[in-house]
């Protein structure tokens, strides 16, 4: 027992214990380092963007939009200022666009395109003829009644005509490829639209 | 001092409360209009526990110039003299007798002394005046609107032009796979049309008019179906009969839709229609778009009496009623997705009121447009375009 007193007392075993201590802590914090590092590398890479959206430029710049919504007691639909990386080329910009007015749903505002709706493609003919094919949910997702038509169908077209006013004339709403004649029964879209 | 202070105010509070609940009279003024919707006075009114009391003045004013009035304070007793009656009145009293007590008849509210005059309450004018005179008084409480107008206004003249009408009522949706919107209580867009629309050919029909009904009971009916019968029936107008709904819930009222390729939403040409080329030039539904707001300006008129906002007229490409050769409106009754409107359109009163207005805009316009052997009037103008 005396040596054993002896060793613990003495200032050698001392300076080992508190090197091994050092040693433990430095390993385990260069441990923990590489491990965040590895994970943040790996949270850090940019999602896939779809094909229709890779950038034909350098990095965009942020620009300002408006997308046409509700407010939670409004009537009518109203401009809200967003700001989106916008491509150069027009039907990478009329996508993002009108994928982001699906998107977004500020705090006291409510979105007229209904739940679940996904924008499967664009495309601007020489005629300056917008199509925009929207998945089914577009017209499955109404809730019935005029004004809830015309107010999906026109949030559409105002947000598109105020971002494009220049380079898109009409639009003409496509659910799944197809022409339609109607999202719900009232309002005929069969045909490019304007205001 | 603070204390004094503070119990007067709370004091002051009191009789406010006391004031607004209990019915010191609250001023205010009630419109009213005879049966084109014109203004005939703004008269002044007073509440007592909320229920509405005019001035004897306003008789004068909207019913009989010549009335005269008696009023023996000691007693509380009120009579008046109007259009050949004696109508004697309690002050307190619910109980009416008219030409010396020929007739009792009871008042749901008694007339009252409000700030020392003595006044009816409105119903004297809704109860009293249709069981004495041939009139109709209706008073809608949210737009403090009073409509007076004749019961003979009602009667369809039986002439031969009226005779030979024919009126499509479509009443929209239909069947298990189509309900339309619904509320949130249980209310369904089918079903209301359908009773709405039974109840038009129910009134209409005896004053003349032929109405027929694209579906009769709740059954798939699709668009071309619907086309076909009205088209093959050769009517002079239809209407198509909806319920709205909105992803706003501030969103209500009653709504008028007319197709028109080149209204609010515009094609970019004129739509090929479903029997054939642009070349043959055929008629198409927008053809008869002046005919249609014609009659949508006479169902504006007579069913603004009815909610408190005014009715709007909405120019669109529409599919309900694209391909009827004839005049033609989509009626929007009310939203489903606002709770005014949801209690509105749960009362049968409602639903009678707003069938009445239909027939009568039907009754008006129809006296208004002289039949032709052929389609209302084939117009070769393009379709107007509105602002």
């Amino acid at each position: 027992m005396a040596i054993f007193k002896k060793i613990i007392h003495s200032r050698l075993f001392i300076t080992w214990c508190i090197t091994l201590v050092v040693i433990v802590i430095s390993l385990s914090l260069i441990l923990l380092l590489i491990s965040h590092s590895k994970r943040t590398i790996v949270q850090d890479a940019p999602p896939k963007l779809p094909d229709t959206a890779y950038p034909t430029d350098s990095l965009p710049e942020p620009q300002q939009i408006n997308l046409f919504l509700l407010e939670t007691t409004g009537t009518e639909l109203i401009p809200k200022r967003v700001e989106l990386r916008l491509f150069l080329e027009t039907t990478q910009r009329l996508n993002q666009v009108v994928t982001a007015l699906i998107k977004e749903t500020p705090p006291n505002y409510r979105n007229p395109i209904p739940r679940g709706t996904v924008l499967n493609h664009v495309y601007i003919d020489s005629q300056k003829v917008a199509y925009l094919d929207f998945s089914h949910h577009l017209a499955s997702g109404q809730i019935g009644g005029t004004t809830a038509e015309l107010l999906t169908v026109s949030a559409i077209l105002k947000t598109v005509f105020d971002a494009f006013s220049d380079d898109v004339l009409h639009v003409q709403l496509l659910i799944e490829g197809k022409e339609q004649e109607t999202l719900s029964g009232h309002i005929n879209i069969s045909q490019p639209l304007r205001f | 001092m603070w204390v004094r202070v503070y119990n007067s105010f709370v004091l002051f509070l009191y009789i406010l409360n006391f004031s607004t609940t209990h019915g010191f009279a609250q001023a205010t003024t009630v419109r009213f209009v005879d049966e084109q919707g014109e203004t005939l006075a703004d008269v002044d009114i007073k509440r007592h526990e909320d229920i509405v009391y005019l001035p004897i003045d306003s008789l004068k004013s909207v019913f009989d110039s010549n009335l005269t009035q008696e009023y023996h304070r000691p007693r509380g007793k009120l009579t008046l003299k109007m259009k050949g009656s004696e109508i004697g009145l309690r002050i307190r009293n619910s109980s009416v007798t008219i030409n010396s007590g020929k007739e009792v008849f009871t008042l749901s509210d008694p007339p009252r002394v409000i700030q020392g005059q003595p006044m009816l309450p409105i119903a004297f004018y809704t109860e009293l005046l249709p069981k004495l005179y041939e009139v109709e008084v209706k008073y809608n409480a949210n737009l403090q609107r009073v409509r007076i107008m004749p019961k003979a206004a009602w009667e369809l003249p039986t002439t031969d032009t009226t005779q030979e009408w024919t009126i499509i009522i479509d009443p929209g949706h239909g069947g298990e796979d189509d309900v339309g919107c619904q509320s949130q209580n249980g209310l369904i867009e089918k079903d209301i049309v359908l009773a709405i629309a039974k109840n038009i050919q129910k009134i209409g029909s005896p004053d003349g008019l032929s109405i027929l009904l694209t579906r009769n009971e709740d059954v798939t009916t699709k668009h071309p179906q619907r086309v076909q019968f009205s088209n093959q029936n050769r009517g002079q107008l239809l209407i198509s009969l909806h319920c709205n709904a909105s992803y706003s819930t501030a969103h209500k009222g009653i709504k008028i839709f007319l197709n028109n390729p080149y209204g609010f939403l515009r094609f970019r040409q004129r739509p090929i229609t479903l029997i054939g080329r642009e070349s043959l030039n055929i008629l198409k539904q927008d053809d008869f778009l002046k005919q249609s707001k014609d009659f949508a300006r006479i169902l504006e008129k007579e069913m603004n009496f009815l909610v408190e906002n005014p009715i709007e007229i909405i120019e669109l490409p529409l599919i309900s009623i694209s391909d009827i050769y004839m005049p033609a409106v989509q009626i929007e009754l009310g939203y489903l997705s606002n709770i005014d409107d949801v209690t509105r359109l749960s009362k049968p009163e409602h639903i009678t009121e707003l069938t009445k207005s239909i027939v009568r805009s039907i009754q008006i316009y129809s006296a208004s447009h002289k039949k032709s052997s052929e389609p209302n009037g084939i117009p070769s103008e393009e379709p107007t375009e509105s602002n």
